[in-house]
């Protein structure tokens, strides 16, 4: 095998995953913690693609390409509920001003 | 490839697929009783076939899936979970405003605690806990217009998104220092090699544990629990408590117990340390709760700690207790929950501890349900919940980990603190002035919930030798190459 050793997938994968994770526990909006968790995701996937090549098979590969459905999976759920989160806050809001005005 | 072995998922993949579809025929006796007789049906053709099954081991898929009597056992526990749970969501308001969506994604959620249970390789457990934990995400949100539960859906799904992408990185290492996702394969490169102690498989190790430990709610990855299950709907919280937690344990016990079995020197004391965190953590913080589902939530983690004792025990008698507690807690929390169900139909605030004030005296019934499900998870002899706590310190003993037994005991101590405090409240409170009547209809087939729970904790206590006989032969099945 030639090309760029092993490592270098593995440390730009813990960068990424540690990226993810700080932001995760940092962020407070949930959009952003979302875009963190995705981060994270797909850091484990360079760590999985990195290990298919290095073993030469495509265990990893195959884990890689089932790990971007589900993500994706997972932010459409998401994003649903952050759009119902803000539909039921602006509804109350509304309801507030329509009370105040008697 | 074997299909027919793996009929009792397919089965129940399929009844969610029609409960959907059912859901949208018009006509109002098809829309009010067709998903959920379908998703009824669908459950018991599945627990059917899991007992056909039970037997030798079957590997379905060129190995991804074992069927084996492991996987039936835990067929059966999310199976009955889910049928309680589809029974005690009937005029649920959230199912009443969803009745296809709410069917079929608790039908979803069982395929995949199932796949878990399975689970013969890294990507199929990894894809059976997202199938289960996205359909709960939404589940969890399925009131829309109540603030609480969505955002009892919004931090489950991202705390959960947190522990999936925490365990798929456990996952990658793993296949990294082994090259291979196949959990038999697994075991065989671990087993004389000196890969135990290497940076790269305790680095899975210990992400794997914090990643089933977020789904199985053990300290210190708990903190959403109590939110999250305050929030939901309660049915949709029983089933997150008693089959996600069999779920989560049963991933902990197909990867560890069998998978990891020959690099046991690196997790057991990583697991015993966990257990020990939710024993104390949860029962603890328990005691400081007035919110039904809070104290449950609380006792919950307590629970999952002394589950995770068998799997720290890293034996067959540790994974034998495991399972054996495991049926227990479905039926103790099953009874819990159903009454907070029918108390919170019937008052406001139903799921405070003070609603229940003197409910046992007029339901005497229910009330002595409730004595036996709290007497039960608080560890009284000789019930049930004795018998498996017991086990699993004994497990725990024998695996020299006395240190973890003691803790597990003062923790069962300190439980009593508010179990009997909700017993006290039910059976000589008395709540001036009267709460304020919601005049809602109880589920009509609650008290039978209610009822069954309490005779199985009863059944379990008195009929425990088959149970355990059955308990172990599924956790040889485990340990069977």
């Amino acid at each position: 095998m030639s090309g760029v050793p092993l490592i270098w997938y593995l440390l730009l994968s813990f960068g990424l995953f540690g990226l993810g994770l700080l932001g995760v526990m940092r962020r407070r909006n949930p959009l952003l913690m979302l875009l963190a968790v995705e981060l994270m995701l797909n850091s484990a996937n360079i760590a999985l693609v990195g290990f298919a090549r290095h073993w030469d098979n495509t265990d990893g590969q195959i884990f890689a390409l089932v790990v971007m459905a589900v993500a994706a999976a997972e932010v459409v759920i998401g994003l649903g509920l952050v759009v119902a989160v803000f539909r039921q806050r602006l509804a109350l809001n509304v309801d507030e001003m329509s009370s105040l005005k008697g | 490839m074997n299909l027919a072995a793996t009929t009792p998922i397919l089965i129940v993949a399929a009844a969610a697929t029609l409960a959907l579809g059912v859901g949208l025929v018009p006509g109002r006796a098809a829309e009010r009783y067709g998903p959920t007789a379908v998703a009824i049906i669908g459950l018991v053709a599945a627990a059917v076939m899991s007992l056909v099954f039970w037997g030798d081991r079957i590997e379905a898929f060129e190995g991804s899936l074992h069927i084996d009597r492991f996987s039936m056992l835990l067929n059966l526990i999310f199976i009955t979970a889910a049928l309680a749970v589809i029974i005690l969501s009937i005029r649920e308001p959230g199912a009443v405003a969803r009745r296809g969506e709410y069917a079929s994604l608790i039908l979803f959620s069982t395929a995949g605690m199932m796949l878990v249970g399975a689970a013969g390789d890294l990507i199929v457990l990894f894809v059976g806990i997202e199938i289960l934990s996205v359909s709960l995400y939404v589940l969890a949100a399925l009131e829309v217009w109540r603030e609480r539960s969505l955002e009892a859906g919004l931090k489950y799904l991202i705390m959960g998104a947190i522990g999936s992408s925490i365990l798929l990185y456990g996952f990658a290492l793993l296949y990294g220092a082994t090259g291979t996702t196949r959990l038999g394969e697994i075991a065989d490169a671990l087993n004389g090699s000196a890969l135990g102690g290497e940076p790269l498989v305790l680095g899975a190790v210990v992400l794997m544990v914090a990643g089933l430990g977020f789904k199985a709610s053990a300290a210190p990855f708990h903190m959403w629990t109590p939110d999250v299950y305050e929030g939901a709907p309660t049915p949709i919280t029983a089933f997150m408590s008693t089959a996600t937690k069999a779920a989560a344990l049963a991933a902990f016990l197909r990867i560890f117990t069998a998978g990891l079995a020959d690099i046991e020197a690196d997790w057991d004391l990583i697991i015993g340390v966990v257990a020990a965190a939710a024993i104390i953590v949860g029962n603890v913080a328990a005691l400081l709760q007035d919110n039904m589902k809070r104290l449950l939530a609380y006792s919950s983690v307590g629970q999952a700690g002394y589950l995770l004792i068998g799997v720290a025990a890293g034996s067959i008698q540790g994974a034998e207790a495991t399972l054996y507690y495991l049926l227990v807690y479905l039926a103790m929390t099953l009874a819990a929950f159903a009454i907070v169900i029918i108390r919170e139909r019937e008052v406001i605030d139903g799921d405070t501890v003070q609603a229940l004030a003197g409910y046992a005296r007029r339901r005497p019934v229910h009330g002595a349900v409730l004595t036996l499900a709290m007497l039960s998870l608080a560890g009284f002899p000789p019930l049930s919940g004795f018998l498996g706590k017991f086990l699993l310190f004994g497990s725990a003993v024998e695996a020299d980990m006395i240190w973890l037994a003691v803790i597990g005991a003062l923790g069962s101590i300190v439980s009593l603190g508010y179990y009997l405090r909700v017993l006290g409240v039910a059976w000589l409170g008395d709540r001036r002035p009267s709460p304020a009547e919601r005049g809602l209809e109880s589920p009509p087939l609650a008290g039978l919930v209610t009822v069954t729970s309490g005779l199985a904790i009863v059944a379990l206590t008195i009929a425990a030798s088959p149970v355990l006989d059955a308990c172990r032969s599924a956790a040889e099945s485990l340990l069977a190459a």
